[in-house]
């Protein structure tokens, strides 16, 4: 019985050691060298810790940017406070996401080796991101759930969707690429679909976006780093500078809490803060990903030889790379506007997150394109920015609130803020 | 060996890409040490080969490794191509 309770409470219920052992079973079943199996379980392990880290440096810096803008659009202060945080729910849940994310690989593979969908999902960090908010979402919704029947309910949910997802999107994968051997596996195919859907009514397909020429010398918005300071720079700049201006109580508080620096700098500061915690969190999941999906794909392609793979969202940009841009303009120009709507009308600060908003926008931009040219990328990008700020607001508010709103802040996208009220509903159903 | 997979984040791409790699090399009984990364990294790790697109080769002009252009990250024959031809 202790054994059974030692096993419990330390591996199980310690993250990192059970997707250690995970890690490790996977490098044994490839025959991996001794060196390798130590080198490639740690690196699993410190990738997953690493990720706590960066995690709390983000929450430090959207403790500034909320308080800014919740003044600049004059609503009531609210310290960012009242939730579990990324950090603490990894440590308490982590291992329940860790086991749901095999097991539903499991079912993934078991789905598709008996039924005519053929598809391996195999987007790791993508299943990283979508178990945790459907975790978050469900914890939050039905409290303190026992830990094997979340593991249960999580598994059967991403084993589903991980082998729906891309069958729904393989009909217009097959439009794009030419081909039938591949598929879309990435949170972006419900923005993506629905651009086509819309592409192909409102759109023009004879204009195809590839026709013409857009200018060059745009290349340094290929890295993420970049881009997300650039535009949280200006966003935290522009909202200094008018709370700078504005005499309330509020906003004199605001300025008193950069201490002896200028408000301005200090909100620089905080904006690159915010772009560096996510380019810790983001090498943390690619180090223990790494790890991971080569041995799901090991044991995928041993199980159900001709499944198609279900791969990350770039892969449908060399079809289309104008409508690649043509998708993330229309989603950052319809971020901004519904930045200030939101703002004015349900007192909620989007987070415009440019990693969403760029591979969302870019995918459905593509998929725009190919039913209605020009006009369908454009209308994709902006479809993008209205689920992703809509959907930011009523995960944030009323669906994750008292787990993870810092993770769903900057990480949460399309497809989980679709169907995360439909997890609602079942958690509330179901525990 | 050290070679690096690069893609624009670090997250996918660049992971479907490195598994690909590795397993061309396995069939060409090459040995190597082969990670993933996104580009903005990429230029300050250290390396003996790059793999990556013709697009973000160009931001990667000041690494010292040799870069290894690969436009498809899952068309195995051109990944196969690209390393023979390179590879000493």
């Amino acid at each position: 019985m202790e054994v059974i309770k030692w096993i419990a409470d330390n591996v199980f219920g310690t993250p990192a050691i059970l997707l250690g052992f995970i890690v490790l079973l996977g490098l044994l079943l490839q025959k991996k060298t001794l060196s390798q199996v130590i080198s490639g379980t740690f690196k699993a392990v410190i990738g997953f810790l690493i990720i706590s880290a960066g995690a709390n440096v983000i929450i430090g810096s959207l403790g500034v940017f909320e308080p800014l803008w919740k003044e600049v659009f004059g609503l009531k202060a609210q310290k960012l406070s009242g939730f579990l945080g990324q950090d603490k729910f990894n440590a308490e849940f982590g291992s329940a996401v860790t086991l749901a994310m095999t097991l539903g690989f499991l079912i993934n593979v078991l789905l598709a080796r008996f039924t005519k969908l053929k598809y391996i999902y195999l987007t790791g960090h993508m299943m990283f991101w979508t178990t945790t908010i459907f975790a978050g979402i469900i914890v939050h919704e039905a409290g303190d759930v026992p830990y094997w029947k979340l593991v249960a309910v999580l598994s059967v949910i991403m084993g589903l969707y991980w082998t729906v997802q891309p069958a729904l999107t393989q009909p217009f994968m097959r439009k794009i690429t030419g081909n039938d051997n591949i598929a879309l596996g990435h949170t972006s195919a419900s923005v993506s679909l629905l651009a086509a859907i819309l592409g192909k009514y409102l759109g023009n397909k004879e204009n195809d976006s590839e026709k013409i020429k857009l200018p060059k010398g745009l290349e340094f918005l290929r890295d993420s780093n970049v881009i997300t300071a650039l535009t949280m720079g200006a966003l935290f700049v522009i909202g200094a500078a008018i709370v700078l201006f504005k005499d309330t109580p509020g906003a004199r508080e605001l300025v008193a809490s950069a201490g002896n620096q200028n408000f301005i700098v200090y909100a620089i500061v905080q904006s690159f803060t915010f772009a560096g915690g996510i380019a810790v969190v983001l090498m943390g999941v690619r180090m223990f990903i790494g790890e991971i999906v080569p041995a799901f794909n090991g044991i995928a392609t041993k199980l159900v030889p001709g499944a198609k793979p279900a791969l990350d969202c770039p892969i449908v940009y060399p079809y289309a790379p104008n409508a690649v841009i043509l998708g993330f303009v229309g989603a950052f120009a319809g971020a901004l506007l519904w930045l200030v709507v939101l703002g004015n009308t349900v007192a909620y600060v989007f987070v415009p997150t440019m990693i969403v908003l760029f591979f969302h926008g870019a995918t459905a931009g593509v998929f725009g394109n190919a039913t209605g040219g020009v006009r369908g990328a454009l209308i994709g990008g902006f479809i993008t920015s209205t689920v992703v700020a809509w959907g930011q607001f009523i995960m944030v508010r009323y669906l994750i609130s008292s787990t993870i709103p810092d993770t769903a802040m900057w990480a949460a996208d399309s497809d989980m803020f679709i169907i995360g009220p439909l997890i609602k509903l079942l958690a509330g159903v179901l525990f | 060996m050290k070679i690096l997979c690069v893609c624009g984040l670090g997250q996918g791409s660049s992971l479907i890409l490195r598994m690909n790699v590795e397993n061309v090399l396995r069939g060409m009984g090459v040995q190597a040490d082969v990670e993933h990364t996104d580009v903005s990294s990429a230029s300050s790790t250290k390396a003996d080969y790059i793999v990556t697109n013709r697009e973000l080769a160009e931001s990667l002009t000041n690494a010292s490794a040799k870069i290894i252009i690969v436009n498809n990250y899952f068309d195995v024959e051109e990944i196969k191509k690209a390393l023979k031809e390179n590879l000493s």
